[in-house]
């Protein structure tokens, strides 16, 4: 739930339930001093009894007074009075209203009367109600209002933060693009806003310091490689060496081969992270992939793999060293990973490219392929190629994805990433 | 073929100049750029090696004064920087060609040959061995005259083999000479056995000796002996 949502709910109900009790305390206090105030006027009516008893006359208040007052005849006089709720016939409205009852003995005229003193709550109930109106409609237009410019307010506080969460997630330590600072009125938000320009500020630099230290690092090792390269090269031309000795020196080619492929992965992927392949230009997909299935043709031969390729016209604005990269990458996949009379479809049309291979072991993690020097257990290659891959596309803005189906590795790239 | 090698690092310095002195070329080294300069005061030399990563920019300095001084040397820069725009820089410096660290001195020396073959211009544009001729421009080979069907790959290997003949070749030489730096199927490195075959069935076929000998498992030597 939205800290907004929440803060507004709370309010709300605290305001509703708040809202109804003291209505309903006001309500009743209303009614309270209305039935005491009846009570006064009914005795002041019994006052009025008496008083006209000494003239001999039985008193009957006015009709439109909304009172009535009965007299019955009684055996003896106790003295009490009682009041009380009641319902009564208007004979003039024709409709039982509530009333007030006050019932009490005396003597009138020397003989015992029980006086029953009714007045109509009615009218007063009427006023009651015009005044719980009158207070209580402004108080809930009050309450919205408030509710109205808490939510204006809130906004307009939490704006910043807003822009300060979308500009975190638009940082983006492989694009060169900085966290934007964001102008915080508020004194908390600020302290947040420098924290988090200190932070990305470090990450940045001590990624570019990683960086850079890759780079450094693999390109030092290129000279000692070089050596040991020349001199394995210089022993190889001395005439008496013999096969094991012809085992050893294949078996250092191979590693250093496979070292020197590893630095120049490293410092491809840093080369890619830099952006430094900036030209861009018209590439037309459809050759350059007959091109390199003309390149790789050795490599299907030697292991007999059955090539099916389906490909529909497709050009792209991209930079052709990149885009040479992620279909070699994606050829030397495909080979790598298959086995002896296995197959490979390739498919290209105006919006996506998709290679597929046979290969010895099941679905691989999807989400974990394309992780550095992630390798299967079989795979003897550097664990970057498909790094690299995921490099280039993040770069291009392609959508990479890789699916296991009908027994194919399937990686797919979608051009269009909309 | 007179060649300076500039080039900091010992072990590098030793199997270049050893190497190439092996294929009969004569052979100098030297570690900086004073040493460098002062060499080339001196002498004439028909190419040099010259290693980029030494001293600030003054690789770049060096080749700015061949280009100043209008030396008719072949240039071949060595770095350890791969970069496309080191390149461009050093070969609009009038570099002749560019090598990225590490290399095979194999292919350093088709390089050689290579330019030396540009520099020297017109003249020379094939290649003799025994009953083989490599037509540069045409991009042919005939064994007494007949005609060789070779792919693109096949011709490429089999010139490098001609312009390294008496040494041997590695498998790991061979493929990165093909396959060049992109592809990452460099280690592969026994398919190259199906090229040699190819290429030694044909100019047998064509009548032509069969020069490809096969060394201990490690590569193949193109040999007249």
């Amino acid at each position: 739930m939205k800290l907004f949502s929440k803060y507004n709910r709370i309010l709300i109900l605290i305001s509703f339930v708040g809202l109804l009790v003291i209505g309903l305390l006001f309500y009743q206090m209303l009614i309270f001093y209305l039935n005491r105030q009846l009570d006064h006027d009914m005795v002041e009516e019994v006052m009025e009894v008496k008083e006209y008893s000494v003239k001999g006359k039985f008193y009957t208040p006015h009709e439109f007074e909304d009172l009535v007052v009965q007299y019955k005849p009684i055996q003896k006089v106790r003295s009490y009075s009682q009041y009380g709720d009641t319902l009564f016939y208007n004979s003039l409205k024709h409709q039982n209203e509530h009333a007030r009852f006050l019932r009490t003995e005396m003597m009138l005229d020397g003989e015992a009367y029980q006086i029953i003193v009714i007045a109509s709550k009615m009218e007063r109930q009427e006023q009651i109600k015009n005044i719980c109106l009158i207070i209580l409609l402004p108080v809930c237009i009050l309450l919205i209002v408030v509710l109205l410019v808490n939510r204006m307010l809130l906004k307009k506080i939490w704006d910043p933060f807003s822009q300060m969460l979308k500009n975190i997630n638009d940082f983006n330590i492989n694009h060169e693009k900085p966290y934007r600072s964001v102008d915080m009125p508020v004194e908390e938000f600020k302290q947040l806003n420098q924290v988090l320009i200190d932070l990305s500020g470090k990450v940045k630099k001590d990624y570019e310091e990683i960086k850079l230290f890759t780079e450094n690092a693999s390109h030092e090792m290129m000279t000692p490689l070089a050596v040991i390269n020349s001199r394995l090269d210089n022993m190889l031309q001395s005439s008496n060496l013999d096969t094991k000795e012809g085992e050893m020196l294949s078996e250092l080619y191979q590693a250093t081969s496979r070292l020197t492929r590893l630095n120049q992965s490293l410092l491809l992927l840093v080369k890619i992270d830099h952006n430094l392949l900036q030209e861009h230009e018209d590439i037309d997909l459809c050759q350059l992939i007959q091109e390199k299935t003309h390149y790789f043709h050795e490599l299907l031969q030697e292991r007999s793999i059955q090539l099916k390729t389906t490909l529909l016209p497709s050009r792209i604005i991209a930079n052709r060293q990149l885009i040479e990269i992620l279909i070699n990458n994606l050829f030397s996949n495909v080979i790598r990973h298959n086995y002896e009379k296995g197959s490979i479809e390739i498919y290209l049309d105006s919006n996506q490219i998709i290679f597929a291979n046979t290969a010895h072991h099941g679905a691989l993690d999807a989400e974990k392929i394309f992780d550095r020097f992630y390798k299967g257990i079989a795979s003897e290659g550097t664990g970057l190629g498909l790094a690299i891959l995921k490099q280039i596309c993040i770069r291009q803005h392609y959508l990479l994805n890789y699916t296991y189906q009908h027994n194919l590795h399937t990686f797919t790239i979608t051009f269009n990433n909309e | 073929m007179k060649i300076l090698i500039i080039e900091d690092e010992p072990g590098l310095q030793r199997s270049i100049s050893e190497y190439l002195s092996g294929m009969g070329n004569v052979c100098s080294v030297a570690s900086s750029y004073m040493q460098a300069l002062e060499k080339l005061e001196l002498y004439h030399y028909d190419c040099l090696l010259l290693d980029l990563g030494l001293g600030d920019g003054e690789g770049l300095q060096l080749l700015s004064f061949l280009k100043r001084t209008d030396r008719a040397e072949g240039v071949i820069i060595i770095s350890a920087r791969n970069s496309l725009d080191d390149k461009l820089t050093g070969l609009s410096l009038g570099a002749d060609d560019y090598l990225t660290k590490p290399f095979h001195l194999s292919e350093l020396n088709a390089r050689i040959l290579a330019v030396m073959r540009r520099k020297s211009a017109m003249g020379e544009r094939h290649i003799s061995f025994k009953e083989i001729r490599i037509d540069l421009d045409a991009k042919e080979v005939t064994v007494n005259n007949k005609g060789v069907y070779l792919t693109k790959k096949e011709f490429d290997l089999l010139l490098y083999f001609i312009s390294n003949k008496g040494k041997v070749i590695s498998k790991s030489a061979a493929v990165e000479h093909i396959w060049g730096d992109d592809a990452d199927m460099a280690d592969s490195f026994d398919f190259i056995y199906t090229h040699i075959r190819n290429i030694r069935k044909k100019l047998l076929d064509a009548g032509s000796g069969d020069y490809f000998q096969s060394v201990y498992g490690v590569g193949y030597k193109f040999t007249s002996e």
